[in-house]
Parts: C-alpha cells; structure tokens; sequence
C-alpha cells in the first residue's frame, strides 16, 4: 500500500458478500436480460449455455438478486438518507463530474450519488421483482388479466433500462474513475487519505466513535 | 327414411322434431346444412329443451315431453282449416277419398274410440275402425271427399280440436310460437316446396309413439311431402346398423323382412298365409304383399334347404310358432316383457349381444333384479359392462342385495367391434353399405358370427348326441358355409339376397335364372321351393352382377344428390319410397327441379319407381304398393290397437290431467306391468316433467370406455332452468338429485336457459333433462350414474318401445345448503 | 393446394431471404351459424396431433375446457345470449387466429421460434423456444398456452405438416357440416361474405365476417350472426398487437438501445475528457490542471 498511513475498513466482510452477490446476480440478470431485450444480443444467451436455460435460470438470478437488494437496503439503508451535507453536494455535482474534488463539498459515508444509486437500484429491484414475477409465471395469468402481462413486459424492460443507466455510472466510477473504488469494495479496506479525499464526513464520524 | 340422407339437401322446410339430428347425427346433419346453405331452406326445431338443433335453427318452440301429438294434431288443424294443404295429391295418393265404416266413432269427452268397454276398461270391438267395403270387398270411395264418412271429412272433424290454443295449453309454449313455425312448415303445401320431418327416438320412446309418427305421416300427406325429393318422413336410426337389425327380424313379431312370424293357430304354410296376406282393397291396387308365399316359402328354404319339402309346408312344420298369451292374443317377446318374464322367474337363461340391458332399461333396478333370477347369462361385448358385472356389489346395491345374493353363472365373450369385422350396415336411408375390416380385433375377441357359429354347432352336436326338447329348427338348419365356425360375411351377403335352387322361368316360360344364380329382382322369389332368399326386402344386392353394397359411385346425374349406384338401397335400389307421388296424376313431376320419376309416354325415368316402369300412370295403380288400399293411410283401419287416429294422451306420468278429455288422460289401450316395480308416480309427489337424451359426444353406454370422449363430456349431468334452479336454491355443479317413483340419480346440475318453465293448463310446469350415458364402468367418474334407473315401465302398445322420454320425477339439492 | 414452407417472417431474427415462389394465402373459414357443436374438430385435433385426453370436469356447460391448453388447441366455445329475435345458443372454434401481423411473432425473443410462412401460417417452433411466454402477452386473442411440464408455448399450427402435403387441416377434415372450410383467403373470403349476405336477408342485419384489422386480418376468418358484438363469441373487438408489445418492441427498444449506447459513449467520453479522479493525497482536478499534458 501506498504511504497513506493507516487504512480503515470501509465495508465489512458482510457487506462486500452481499455487494459481491449482487453484482454477480446482476451482471448475470444484465447479460441474459440483453439476450432477450434484442436479437443482435442473442449470442450471450447462447454462450451462457443458450436461450432456454438462460430464460430457466435468469428469474432464479433476479430473486437472488432481489434477495441481495432487500439485505443491501437493511445494511445501508440508515446510511442513504439524504442530508444537508447531500444537498450541497448536489449542488456542486457538476464539479464531482469535472473531477473538480476540492471544490465539492464534503460527503459522508456514501455521497449523494451513491445514494441515488442505492435508491434507484432498490426501487428498480422491486418493480423488476414484482413484473418478473408476472413474466416467470406467464401461464398463471387469466387471459381476462391480460393487462397485467402486457404492463408487465413493458415495466420489466422500462426498469432494467434504468438500472443498467445506473449500473454504467456506477461500473464506470468504480472501476475507472476513482482510483481506490474497486479495492474497497472488494478487499473491504481504504487508506486514511482515500476516505479524507472522497468521504471526509465519514471519516470524522468514525474518530468520533473511536473516540 | 322414406327417403335418405342425401336427399334432405333437397328440402325447402326441414322440420326436428322428436329428434335432436345436429347433437346425435351429426354427420347426417351435414344435409341439412346443405339445404340451408344453398337453398335457403329453413330448419324449424321442436324439442322440449333448447337443444344443438335448435341452436342453428330459423324457428324453435319449446314443447313439454310427451305431448307432440298435440303439437302435430294442431298443424293438421292449421293446415287443414286453412286450406293449407295439397288437395290434388291427397286426393291421388291417401285415403282421404275412402269411406269410413258406419258406427266408428270417436267419443271426444271420454277420449276414446268406438268400441271401448267401459266395464273392461279396453278396445274390446274395433271392427268399426275400418272402411265400408262395397259387395266386392274394395273400399268405397267418394273423390270429392264431400261425403261426410269420407276419411278426409272425418279427420277434419277430428283434429278441429287442436286450435292452436289447445296446442299451447297442452305442450307449453305460446300459441305465437306454435303458429310462427305452423306457418313454415305448412308453406311446404304447394307442389313447388317440400319439406322434411327427421325424427328419432324422442318420438318412438312414448306411450303413444306409434300414433305420433303416423300423425306426422298424416301431415306430410296433407302437405304433398310423401315420396319427394325434399320430403318424406325420415326416421334418424340410433344404431350404425338399427335399420339392417329391424329389416332383418330384430322384432319378435316378425320374420326377416317384416314377413309375421308363425302364430301357434297357423298350424300349417297354407293356414299361415291365408292369414297373413292381405286382400287388395282397391281394383287396380298392386298389394305387393300378396307374394307373401313367395317370400315366406324362400325364407324357409334359406333356412332348411334340402330339409324343406312341400311335404313339410317347406320347413314351415320345423320353424317355431308364437304361442298364444293366457291373457288371450299372442305372447310377447319384445324387451320390456322378457325382462318382466325374466323377474318373473319364466326364463332360464339370455344372450345378450352388443346390448346392455342394465343400462338401456327401461328401470335398470327391475333389470338387475331380474337378471339374478337367469340360470345363466351369455353377453357378448367389446368392454366389460354393466350387465356382464351386473353381480358387482355396486350394482346389486341398488336392489339391496349382494353378490351372494346372485346365482346367475356369468360368460363374458369378447366381440370384435364394427371395426374389427367385415360386414355392411343399413342406414337410416335404408343403403346397405359393405364396409371391411380395418384392424383385427384384440386378444381372443371373435366375429359375432363366429360366436354365434361355434355356440350353434356346440348347440347342434348336444341335441345330435343327446336330442331334446324341438331339435327340429336347430338340426334341420342349413348350415352350408364353407367354414362352419365362421361363415364369412360375403356368404351370408348371397344367403339374404337369394338364389335359384333350380332353374327358375317366368310366367311365359322364358329362363330367367339358371340353378344356382343369385337372384336380381325381388319378384324373382318363387313360391315352389325353387329359389332360396333370406330377406326379401335385400334382393338385387348381391347379383350375378357382384356384391353391389360394395358400390361407392358418386356419380350423380340427377343433380339431386341420389346417388344411385352408390351401395344399394332396398327396396330394388329405389332411392326413394313411394316415389309415385313425385308426380302428378299424368306423370308430370310436381316441381320440374326436382323430378323423383317421371313419365316419357311409355315408362317412368328417374329413381326405380315404386311399380312396374311400364304401368302408366293413368292404370290407377297406387303409388304404395305395400297397403292393400295401394293409398297412403290417414285413416288407418285396424292396423294399430289404440286407434284408427293420433290422439293425443298424455304420458303414463303426467303434471296435468290431459286437457282434452281429463277422464282419459293417457293411452287407453296401454297395459302397465303389475310387478312391485312397476310404479308410477303422482305430480303431487314427483311435479317436475323429465326427459332423457343422448349427447353427441357419446354413443350410448360404449364411448365411456374411451378417454377423448369421456374428456368432452366427462360426468353425468342435469339439466334445469334458472328458475327451478332459484327456487331450488341449486347452482351449477351442485351436486343434485332426481328422484322419480322408481328410483334416483344423483349428478352435478347444470343450471341453464335452454330449458324455460312453461304454463300448462293454466298452471307452472317444470322439465328438466339428463343424457344417458354413464354408469358403472369405464373411465372417469362413473359414480353409478344410470340415466334408467328412473325410467318407467311402461311401453307403447303397438311398438312395445319403453317411455323413456317423458316423466314424472322430483328434484332436490344434495349436502347442505 | 400443397403449398411449400417458404418463411416470410421468423421471430428475432433479421428478415429471411424473399422467396420467388407464388404461394396462396391459406385460410380457414369457421361459420359460426352453421356450427353445432359437436367438437368432433377438438378431438380430431388432439389425435393429429398425438395430444393426450385432456382431465376434466362438469361445471356447468357443455364446453370442454374453460380455455385452450397447451394440450388442447382448438377449443368450442359456448355461449348463451337472448336478442330481440329470441333465445342463442352461440358455438364457436376458438384457435390460433394465425395473424397476418402475428402479435406472438413480435414479442418473441427467441431468434426462430416463431415463423410466419408465406402461405400465412403462424407456427411456432418448440426446438427454438426458449419458453418466455412473451408470445403469450403479444397475442390479442390470449391463444398460445405454456405447457409446465416442457415449459414451451404451444398452439393450434394449422396442420402445417399437412397443408403443405396438400390436406385440409385435421379439424376441417373431421367437420360435419362444413361450418369449417379450407382455401385460399380470397375464396374463403367470397364464401364467407356470400353467407352474410344470405344471413342478412334471412333477418341478421348484423351478420359480418370476422377478419379484424388491427392484426392485419386473420388466417381463420369467422362468419358471425351478431357481428358487431363479437364479445358474444369471446372475440376481441378490436384486436391489436397491445400498446405495450408495440411501445416495448418499437419506441422503448430504441430509445433503450440508444440510452445505453449513449451510456457507454458518455463515460468513454468523460474519460477521455476528465480521466480518473487523483488518488488521495494528489492535487485536486481544479489546481492541477496545469499539470496534465
């Protein structure tokens, strides 16, 4: 490690088991769910071991995956409210983007965009959850209910859409824009600098409790 | 059918009624389409529940089981009193010209026929129920038909009673109704439109079936519809092979065709024939069964050959005569008196041959108790059924015995099925129709005929060893198949068409069959023992010429879909019976587009016609040929024994008393049998009108064994009108029962509008309905459900067919409410 | 009138290659007035097809089954109706519509699963489907069924393995009374007005051939007796490939396609452009801008 001086444990082994499950189920969700959203992605389907099994083993990936949201929201859920702090971040998200850190007000444990993934990806879970159902279950639908079929496949294809727009976002931060992100996550461990610079209001808040 | 299936395409007006031909010919059906689809035709459905017929019906009415005389009563009222009916054909081809005798009489207060004994409670004197015979012995005629003892003026007299309001009272629906299809099925009246009537067994399972359909007989003789292409009255078989059954002896009281089986004071062929043949009633009348000798004498020799003699009365001494009954006339053998016998204790033991009595009833209790009193009983069947199981603890439960209870020895022999055997059936259009074996049959299943076969030579070989009670009909048998254990069908095909024994000339001398040739034509039959013929009504199907039931030419030159060389059609393949009244009194088709026969000048073209090709039309020979008069009956002169006219009487069990003469109610000429299971209920205890009926999904008692049909019609169901449901408290799939005074059915209910309450005599009547075609065995949910166990006993006194159609039962909802 | 299996339209797939050969245009006709009932099409259908008896029950009519099965793909709907001329007992073949613009085919992820034949056939190949139901909610007629055993969509194929041996399908061939016909859409077409024509001079001013629109028309055409009231037979009025198919495999798609490529593109760009953030303890973006090369 560099010469940060000392490291803090940002995720505990629980939280990166249940990050590491969701984001294996999701990728498996996101890649088969691609298959079936257009033909020009077929291919995936057929190289994960082709359409039928993808189309057995994929509502089996979204409980898990919906399980995993559900223990995500009741690990973190106390930490994705928005604060004033949040607010203000908001405010100079433009900065975030720009990479102009210094000029972004300090965040704390997860910053607003953080949260906003959270919230997006919880909320998309459920409706993906709830339509998937439907979509696993076709036959179990009364033809006189047909409405809820065909809200089903619209809703189900309208929320991936949104959570694959976070998903981006939140793959392409983690893995190319800040450095220190996928370690984190995977290895549980930052240095005392890395929180300082990205979570400053989390790192006061962890001396405050050693304190 | 006096016509055919093919011919009902022909039809302007197609009146079911007492038959449900969309549910139950389905097939057949399909001419009915036709007729709809390219003549415009019209289809008027009667029928006491809104049924598959009905459902593509122009008109339907709604009528309460059991009063179609009434209904037809009322549309020879409508005809008659509204000049609704083709006067120059009734005056050419029916009755309607003869005299009535002096002193016949119909007492329309008592509703009964002169010669009623009010003491005997029966007919005891129907000598007046005939014609006024001149010195000669010929009927008297009046052809205007003025005289006021015509038949014509006596019939109108008659039926003036069945206004259209009556007719509401009586069936139950409104007058309206009755009228709207009155309307239609009378426009057929003039010579440019015919119509049909297909019937079935909703008119031949009553009390009164025989006059119902000579009622109906009379209303297509009023309306000119008799040997038309387009009409005649057309019985829709219930069997594959009914007709060839019926044409071939099925009935007790006749020989293969419909020659009257010996009586036990016919001591000899002479006695016999001088009894059964008629004497012509008119002067130039054909009265065909004046060959009676001819046809009985060949029979015989088909039966004995060698052993048939002159001196014997050409086997007659061999053959079996019908004894003569204690209670005076002759016994009865039809179903319903062997299974009162049978309970009765009189009978040893039954063959029962692709029947099932515990199921077909009338009364299945009465059958299963009468069968544990048979030493032994034969069924010959494709599946185990319920009267081959008739000892299963199930079944004997509802006589509240056990299988100790039953010591009948029991044989099961597995038959082949129709499609596992050569053979032809005879179809409602009287073809005879060859068909092949598809598949062999499973397993150690046999050929009726080789069943029949070996039992007759196990039968023969015990009585040659050990003689017997009258071995003579069984040893004297011809049996001249060249394999004795099975006579092939093709065999027995030549055997029922005939051959000349020895050579055979005609009158003038001419050869016209060499010795051992397959005779052509009916009138090839001798009366000297020269000619052997098994069935008459056959002859000219299988011919020097070949097997012509074989025949399958769709060759149509008529236009009119007769299809002459297709199979072969008895009589003499005419396509249409008394064909004759096609034409007008000079030969001239009635309508032109629809020519039956034809006269050119010097023969009749077109289908065989019912007489002599040459006999112009102007030689007053009538058209049926088969009555002495040579004229169709509307009046018929002691042939049935509840009366010379259709009178309606209500069914044995009734709501109302009958609103034409209440003292009278039902038949007077019906005998009810007296054993404590012949009950019958009152419409105090049991007020709901029932009918039974089969579904097209099913063939009676037989495709519950097969799991597609049983998947469209999987259990026993009841039908019955929201009404009667609200009042009930009874919604569909309730399980319900029905109750009448002979028994009770339990199934699930089908709560429905297609059957309506009605107003009858001023009062609320309910009917509800059930199919028949569940039991003990097969697939499914069987649940024991015999459609019979709540029919009654009670049969018709002419046919002896069973009232299964209509009677009195109570309905309630099982398990709580 | 065999006719080859020449494919104008295959499930999520590119469109195949025109074929030269004329081919009609087949059709069934189901005159509805002339239809009694007897569903001697439903089993003839089941035994063509090898399908085993179905498990049923009586509930109170006279209709096989509640609905198709996966099993069971042709189906007589009952259904009772009193009008102003009186009391109806309406019977109709309830199938696979085989659609012009097959809703199924739309829907259908599964490259060849579906195919349109260029005599009109819908049919759907099992070896190809993935199992989805998607068909299932593309079908204005709520027609194609799952089977949970093989979990696989199946419905009525029109007999595809015989017309094209130049039969009649097995349910036409098994028909009494020829309310069920088999042609060429154009003559059947004919046949069907020809009967309305004749309905409405017997009385049925409503009397119309059912052969809706909104799915480019139907391969089975049906004569009605109430033809502006086709709920009475359990007909669709207005049958459409639903909004939400149309919206999810037409606007959503493409809009989703161009989100997501756009996604990627704007991240590649906002790497490009900003790069990744400095590690910890680096300058910030803002004050080492002079920095970067």
């Amino acid at each position: 490690m560099s010469a940060g001086g000392r490291r803090l444990i940002r995720y505990d082994f629980r939280e990166r088991l249940v990050h590491a499950l969701a984001a294996v189920s999701y990728v498996y969700l996101l890649l088969t769910g691609l298959a079936f959203w257009t033909p020009a992605l077929y291919w995936i389907a057929v190289v994960l071991g082709g359409g039928y099994l993808s189309r057995v083993l994929h509502p089996w990936a979204g409980l898990v995956f919906a399980l995993v949201v559900l223990r995500m929201f009741l690990l973190w859920r106390r930490d994705m409210h928005t604060t004033n702090a949040d607010r203000a971040w908001r405010k100079a998200m433009a900065h975030y983007v720009r990479n102009e850190d210094d000029r972004v007000p300090p965040a704390g444990r997860f910053n607003f965009g953080q949260k906003q993934l959270f919230w997006v990806m919880v909320w998309a879970a459920l409706v993906l959850l709830l339509t998937g159902v439907v979509l696993w279950f076709p036959e179990a639908v009364p033809g006189s209910l047909a409405v809820v079929r065909e809200l089903a496949v619209l809703l189900h294809a309208a929320a991936a859409l949104v959570t694959i727009g976070a998903f981006i976002v939140h793959l392409y931060m983690g893995l190319f824009v800040v450095p220190g992100g996928l370690h984190a996550i995977v290895h549980g461990d930052v240095a005392e600098s890395w929180a300082r610079h990205h979570h400053p209001l989390w790192l006061e808040s962890r001396r405050d409790a050693e304190r | 059918m006096t016509n055919g299936w093919t011919d009902i395409a022909n039809a302007d007006v197609v009146l079911a009624m007492g038959g449900n031909p969309a549910e139950n010919h389905p097939v057949g059906f399909r001419f009915v389409m036709e007729a709809r689809r390219n003549r415009n035709a019209k289809l008027v459905a009667v029928d006491p529940r809104f049924n598959r017929t009905a459902a593509v019906a122009d008109a339907f009415v709604q009528i309460r089981a059991g009063t179609d005389i009434a209904f037809i009563g009322g549309l020879i009222h409508y005809a008659l009193s509204r000049n609704r009916f083709h006067e120059e054909y009734v005056r050419l081809f029916t009755n309607a010209t003869f005299l009535v005798k002096e002193g016949y009489a119909f007492d329309a207060g008592k509703g009964v026929f002169s010669g009623w004994d009010d003491e005997r409670k029966a007919y005891t004197d129907t000598s007046s129920w005939n014609y006024e015979l001149d010195e000669r012995g010929f009927a008297r005629v009046d052809p205007t038909m003025q005289h006021p003892r015509s038949v014509f003026q006596v019939m109108k007299a008659f039926y003036a009673r069945y206004t259209p309001e009556m007719v509401a009272s009586i069936c139950g629906c409104a007058a309206a109704d009755f009228e709207k299809a009155a309307e239609l099925i009378t426009s057929t009246h003039t010579p440019d439109r015919a119509g049909t009537i297909m019937y079935a067994l909703g008119w031949t399972h009553h009390s009164h079936s025989v006059q119902l359909i000579h009622a109906a007989g009379m209303l297509q003789l009023l309306l000119g519809n008799i040997g038309r292409p387009g009409g005649g009255l057309n019985a829709l078989r219930g069997h594959a092979n009914i007709q060839g059954g019926t044409d071939c002896g099925m009935a007790y009281h006749n020989l293969p065709g419909y020659i009257p089986v010996p009586k036990a004071d016919h001591p000899t062929l002479d006695a016999f024939l001088a009894a059964v043949t008629p004497k012509p009633l008119r002067p130039a009348s054909t009265n065909f069964w004046a060959n009676t000798d001819r046809f009985t004498v060949s029979q015989l020799k088909a039966y004995y050959g060698a052993r048939a003699t002159k001196a014997n009365g050409f086997g007659y001494d061999l053959h079996p005569r019908l004894p003569q009954a204690e209670s005076g006339g002759y016994e009865n053998w039809s179903w319903a008196y062997i299974f009162d016998r049978m309970y009765r204790g009189d009978m040893e033991g039954l063959f029962s041959f692709g029947m099932n009595p515990v199921s077909n009833g009338p009364h299945s209790r009465k059958v299963v108790d009468a069968l544990s009193k048979l030493k032994w009983l034969v069924v010959a069947e494709n599946f185990d059924q319920e009267t081959a199981s008739f000892w299963r603890d199930d079944i004997q439960a509802l006589v509240d015995k056990t299988p100790a209870d039953v010591a009948t020895e029991v044989f099961l022999l597995p038959a082949a099925n129709f499609a596992e055997k050569d053979g032809a059936f005879v179809n409602s259009a009287r073809w005879i129709q060859w068909k092949w074996k598809a598949v062999d049959p499973p397993g150690q299943a046999l050929a009726d005929q080789e069943i029949v076969a070996r039992i007759f030579l196990a039968v023969r070989g015990l009585y040659e060893r050990e003689g017997g009670t009258f071995a003579d009909p069984v040893l004297a048998l011809d049996w001249w198949y060249e394999n004795p254990v099975h006579p092939t069908m093709a065999e027995v095909a030549r055997e029922i068409n005939g051959r000349a024994l020895e050579d055979v000339r005609d009158p003038a001398g001419n050869l016209i069959l060499r010795a051992g040739q397959q005779l052509a034509r009916l009138t090839d039959a001798r009366a000297d023992g020269t000619t052997a013929v098994g069935n008459w009504l056959y002859t000219g199907m299988y011919t020097e010429a070949g097997n012509l039931t074989e025949r399958r030419s769709t060759a149509d030159p008529s236009g009119l879909g007769r299809y002459s060389e297709w199979s072969f059609s008895w009589p003499a393949n005419r396509r249409i019976l008394y064909n004759r009244c096609s034409a007008d009194r000079e030969g001239r088709p009635w309508d032109p587009a629809r020519a039956g026969i034809a006269w050119n000048g010097s023969r009749w073209v077109g289908d065989v016609p019912d007489y002599g090709a040459e006999s112009p039309p102007d030689a007053g020979v009538g058209a049926f040929i088969m009555l002495p008069e040579g004229a169709a009956r509307l009046f018929v002169p002691g042939q049935f024994v509840d009366g010379p006219w259709s009178e309606h009487y209500e069914p044995a069990e009734s709501p109302v008393p009958n609103p034409l003469h209440p003292p009278q109610s039902s038949n007077p000429a019906v005998r009810p049998f007296s054993t404590a299971y012949d009950v019958l209920g009152t419409a105090d205890e049991y007020p709901i009108v029932c009918t039974t009926y089969r579904l097209t999904e099913h063939f009676h008692y037989w495709t519950k064994n097969n799991a597609y049909t049983m998947q469209l019609q999987p259990e026993f169901f009841v039908e019955i009108p929201e009404a009667l449901a609200r009042e009930k408290g009874i919604a569909s799939g309730d399980r319900v029962r029905v109750t009448s005074a002979r028994g009770s059915i339990e199934g699930k209910a089908m709560v429905t509008r297609r059957i309506k309450p009605m107003q009858v005599a001023g009062r609320t009547v309910h009917q509800i309905g059930f199919p028949i075609h569940w039991g003990f065995l097969g697939r499914g949910r069987q649940q024991g459900s015999l459609a019979n166990l709540v029919t009654p006993t009670i049969v018709d006194p002419n046919s002896h067919a069973p009232e299964y159609k209509g009677f009195l039962v109570r309905l309630d909802r099982v398990g709580g409410a | 009138m065999a006719t080859p299996l020449d494919i104008v339209r295959i499930s999520a797939s590119t469109p195949p290659a025109p074929g030269v050969r004329t081919q009609h245009i087949v059709a069934k006709l189901v005159d509805t007035t002339t239809c009694i009932g007897c569903k001697a099409c439903e089993v003839a259908c089941q035994e063509w097809n090898d399908l085993p008896p179905e498990a049923t029950e009586q509930s109170g009519t006279y209709q096989t089954l509640p609905d198709m099965t996966a099993r069971f793909w042709n189906l007589i709907r009952f259904s009772e109706h009193e009008s102003e001329r009186g009391f109806h007992w309406l019977m109709r073949k309830d199938q696979c519509m085989h659609c012009t613009e097959p809703g199924c085919l739309v829907a259908c992820p599964a490259p060849g699963a579906i195919v349109q034949y260029a005599n009109g056939i819908v049919d759907f190949q099992q070896d190809q489907c993935i199992g989805c139901g998607y068909c299932m909610t593309g079908c204005p007629f709520n027609v194609p069924k799952f089977a949970d055993d093989t979990r696989r969509v199946y419905k009525c194929t029109l007999c595809v393995d015989r017309v094209s041996e130049g039969l009649q399908p097995a349910c036409v061939k098994a028909c009494p009374t020829s309310c069920l016909q088999f042609g060429t859409k154009d003559d059947l077409l004919r046949v069907a007005e020809q009967r309305v024509a004749q309905l409405r001079a017997n009385g049925y001013e409503d009397a119309a051939v059912y052969d809706p629109p909104g799915v480019g028309g139907t391969g089975v055409v049906s004569v009605l007796a109430f033809g502006s009231q086709p709920e009475l037979y359990g007909l669709p009025r207005d049958p459409a490939v639903p909004a939400s198919v149309r919206l999810w495999k037409g606007p959503l798609k493409w809009a989703g396609n161009a989100a997501m490529l756009g996604g990627l593109f704007l991240a590649a760009v906002h790497y490009v452009r900003f790069g990744r953030k400095r590690a910890h303890g680096e300058a910030s973006a803002s004050s080492a801008q002079g920095d970067r090369p």
